[in-house]
């Protein structure tokens, strides 16, 4: 199975110490519910989602999501970091059959 | 020039109609399957609050569209008034499908470093239905919020 | 004659199983506004992260330009005007095409029209000209000239069992028409800017599609024969749809249904 893809974005692109931003993870997944049929062979194809996101501000940990397959395919998912200074933002994405991608972003604030 | 238009919306109406049987049957096969995680709002909504009662706030927004087109993508977000500080903050917001065949869509534990209680992300919905969120407070209470999802079909395609 | 179109689009909704086609049950503004924010973060954006990085392995926006025969700061104005006539071609081609050529030049082996490589790459060089207007020319030479001409014959073609033409659905009278719920779009109008918002992540399908796959996906839902990718008429019929949308800005990847 390929790598997970993924992709952190942070809005607005430019801010400093005490400003809140968005961050929005996104990851190629396929998200499946284990509930759909192959077209071809009628077998039900097996569950596979992420099921655990973790976010980490310079190694702390910043919000811990426990996802499910109700999540549309290739999720988005967005929360919120007041900034408090440089650093690192570590995202760790798992899925059920233990697939794990890491991914980080460098939190620059101006000024 | 009346015939010509009347034949494109029929041909139109032939287009969809053509479309539909394999919709329909799509949809009871999927009726007959139970995914691996199933489980009801009630069961759900308990295993969260583990049976404090759950109290409808207008600090809890969530938005969703009053109208999805599309079933696969909806766009949820939540957002819940609170201070967060370390004294008082959002300590998770939990958001359900009600009505979907496994309810959870995602359970989001956030710390005073988010700043505010925010959460976004797109579900899949089965069919119109509620969309509920839960945000459990720093002071053991427990607020919801909720909106109705109707989703309709789209066109050709 | 408009009151009788708007008759048997309602019909055509009676037969799909669904009446009360009021305005209930159409999205609200907001609604819209949410969806329309989604764009920020498009799953697409994946896709275009890995064209860009196909495409800087495989060819590079020098060599690129060079065989267009363009300068490289002129790339992006240049790319708004696909489908073109590509002296090097010989005859008018897509975007998509170009990058086959370019492999081709560099003695690489050239990847179908839907493969991956050329799909991600597609949508990458397409949006090095974001924000730029589609400036395509359908009067700039002969071969746009015929092209455009067999693209509005291939536009209003009926074909198939049912008869029906891509302008069934889509000539500018029907538009707002619903096809089961969903209004039918204008693909001149600024805020669909239909030519400059594909490849495109489908919201149904959970994938970026390209222009030319969506008008495959469309033929083959209206139970037409699916015109061939990189076809002469295919290509056409881009260049009729593009000329459409012609003076919008150009935003890749767009999100839809």
């Amino acid at each position: 199975m390929a790598e997970m893809k993924t992709l952190i974005k942070i809005k607005p692109k430019t801010y400093a110490v005490g400003e809140i931003v968005k961050i929005d993870f996104m990851a190629m997944h396929p998200m499946e519910s284990g509930m759909r049929k192959d077209k071809d062979t009628g077998a039900i194809i097996p569950a596979h989602y992420i099921n655990e996101v973790n976010f980490l501000f310079n190694d702390k940990l910043l919000t811990k999501m426990i996802t499910w397959e109700s999540l549309s395919v290739n999720p988005v998912l967005t929360i919120s970091l007041k900034v408090s200074g440089a650093g690192t933002l570590k995202v760790l994405a798992k899925d059920n059959k233990g697939q794990s991608v890491e991914s980080t972003v460098a939190i620059t604030p101006k000024g | 020039m009346e015939r010509r238009s009347f034949l494109k919306g029929f041909g139109t109406a032939a287009a969809c109609a053509a479309l539909l049987p394999r919709m329909a049957s799509a949809a009871d096969e999927a009726k007959k399957v139970v995914g691996p995680n199933e489980m009801s709002i009630e069961t759900a909504i308990a295993a969260i609050t583990g049976g404090k009662p759950l109290t409808p706030s207008s600090k809890v927004s969530l938005s969703a569209p009053e109208i999805a087109e599309n079933g696969a993508v909806v766009p949820v977000k939540v957002t819940v008034e609170s201070p967060m500080t370390e004294k008082s903050y959002v300590k998770a917001i939990h958001v359900f499908a009600t009505k979907n065949n496994n309810v959870r869509c995602a359970n989001v534990y956030l710390t005073p470093a988010n700043g505010e209680a925010s959460f976004g992300t797109r579900i899949k919905l089965g069919g119109t239905q509620d969309v509920l969120a839960i945000a459990e407070m720093s002071d053991g209470t427990f607020l919801s919020g909720k909106q109705n999802v109707k989703v309709t079909i789209g066109g050709c395609g | 004659m408009r009151n009788f179109s708007i008759c048997a689009a309602l019909l055509s909704i009676s037969l799909c199983g669904l009446l009360n086609a009021d305005e209930q049950l159409s999205m609200s503004d907001s609604d819209k506004a949410m969806y329309a924010e989604m764009v920020e973060n498009n799953p697409a954006a994946m896709d275009i992260a890995d064209g860009e990085e196909t495409f800087n392995r495989l060819i590079g926006e020098e060599a690129y330009a060079k065989m267009l025969g363009v300068k490289a700061k002129d790339l992006p104005k240049y790319i708004a005007g696909f489908p073109r006539f590509v002296k090097p071609a010989g005859k008018v081609v897509t975007l998509a095409q170009t990058l086959q050529m370019a492999m081709a030049d560099r003695g690489q082996n050239v990847p179908k029209l839907e493969s991956k490589e050329i799909v991600t790459m597609s949508a990458y060089v397409k949006s090095l000209a974001n924000d730029q207007k589609t400036n395509i020319d359908v009067k700039a030479n002969k071969q746009m000239k015929e092209m455009m001409a067999l693209g509005q014959a291939v536009f209003e073609e009926r074909r198939g069992g049912r008869g029906l033409s891509c302008n069934s659905c889509h000539s500018p009278d029907i538009v707002g028409s619903r096809l089961r719920m969903q209004p039918l779009p204008d693909l001149g109008a600024k805020e669909t800017a239909a030519a400059g918002t594909w490849p495109a992540y489908r919201m149904t399908q959970s994938a970026m599609v390209t222009l030319d796959k969506r008008m495959q996906q469309c033929m083959k839902n209206a139970l037409l024969a699916e015109i061939p990718l990189g076809s002469k008429e295919m290509v056409a019929l881009e260049v009729y749809v593009t000329n459409k949308t012609k003076g919008n800005a150009i935003q890749i990847p767009g999100l839809k249904r």
